[in-house]
């Protein structure tokens, strides 16, 4: 009868030292993470660069696709995708160009193979189509080969824009007589 | 802790002793590496806020948190290190870090994303690009994050110095 009333005795003796080790470990940790966290939102409550708890709106997040740039579409002249409404525009030829003529609502970019736009010109075109809310971004170009609109096109979709096409052939089978 | 190693001098040093003394490098470099990373985060929060949604894991309204809560536990988990104060948590939470950091590059370079890592400061994918050599070295942190929580014994830390203090006492 003795044996029972002993091994009860014994039953909730001491935790294990490892497993008093692995509990302790992980509460300290959890302590400095909530104090370090504490700490962060305390001080980014009071600096004037302080970020909001909950940003706001997506940031514009550009992922750039490996070289020499990002996927892009191919589109006939007579696609009717260009009809849409929901288009960016990309006009790629030089400024005298442009000025003689381009596609309703293009915006001009002058893309040149041998002086190749800033980082920083490239950044504020991607920037413009993120918050144009347009779902297709069409660049047209030259129509030479190469086609300064299919790199120019290229280079946008390098930049992390999405759904991004030229127009075959260019401005010249696109703009008959060269104008709008 | 308990299970400390003894090292009384002239006494041959055993595997696990060797172990403890080879973790106090290990943890003054991952201390100094983690105070490092941190610094660009905490002083320009919305670009590292700009990594964190580059990542494109986290949802909109985490992401900010994220970016302000993380960088402080990466500055205090580094500066317990570098101190030798409360080292086996902080390792804890340096190596949970760093699968936490694993899983986002891993499934950033199954999306074929060309970017910044993000890890220090945001310089740009033309520069810091993501690879699996940043997965390599990202292992390699780990492994020392794990060699400093199994085997540190607080040589050369605060921790010690203030128990060998109280004991004297």
């Amino acid at each position: 009868m003795s044996a029972p009333l002993s091994f009860a005795r014994a039953a909730p003796g001491p935790r294990s030292p490892i497993r008093k080790a692995v509990l302790r470990t992980l509460l300290e940790a959890a302590a400095i993470a909530g104090g370090a966290a504490l700490l962060g939102l305390a001080v980014n409550a009071v600096r004037p660069s302080g970020l909001p708890l909950v940003a706001p709106a997506p940031y514009e997040t550009l992922v750039p696709c490996p070289e020499p740039g990002g996927p892009v579409a191919a589109l006939e002249p007579s696609d009717p995708a260009l009809g849409g409404s929901r288009l960016f525009l990309v006009d790629a030829r030089d400024e005298d160009a442009f000025r003689n003529g381009h596609a309703r609502g293009a915006v001009n970019v002058p893309y040149d193979w041998l002086d190749p736009l800033p980082e920083a010109a490239l950044g504020d075109l991607a920037r413009r189509i993120a918050a144009s809310g347009a779902t297709r971004v069409v660049v047209y170009g030259d129509g030479g080969r190469p086609d300064s609109g299919e790199h120019l096109g290229r280079e946008i979709s390098g930049r992390g824009i999405r759904n991004v096409a030229f127009v075959r052939g260019g401005a010249p089978a696109l703009l008959p007589g060269g104008a709008s | 802790m308990t299970g400390r190693v003894a090292t009384t001098p002239g006494e041959p040093l055993s595997a696990a002793g060797a172990a403890a003394w080879l973790a106090v490098p290990a943890r003054w470099y991952l201390g100094g590496l983690f105070v490092l990373a941190a610094w660009h985060k905490i002083a320009v929060p919305h670009d590292f806020a700009i990594d964190v949604a580059t990542y494109e894991v986290l949802p909109l309204v985490l992401v900010n948190a994220v970016a302000i809560i993380l960088p402080w536990i990466e500055v205090g988990a580094g500066l317990l290190l570098l101190l030798g104060i409360r080292v086996r948590a902080a390792a804890l939470l340096v190596a949970a870090m760093m699968i936490v950091f694993l899983a986002a590059l891993g499934l950033a370079l199954s999306r074929g994303l060309d970017m910044s890592c993000g890890c220090f400061a945001s310089q740009g994918a033309e520069t810091d690009p993501i690879s699996f050599r940043t997965v390599l070295r990202d292992l390699l942190w780990l492994g020392l994050s794990v060699l400093v929580l199994a085997f540190d014994r607080g040589h050369l830390g605060l921790d010690r110095r203030r128990e060998g203090a109280e004991y004297h006492a």
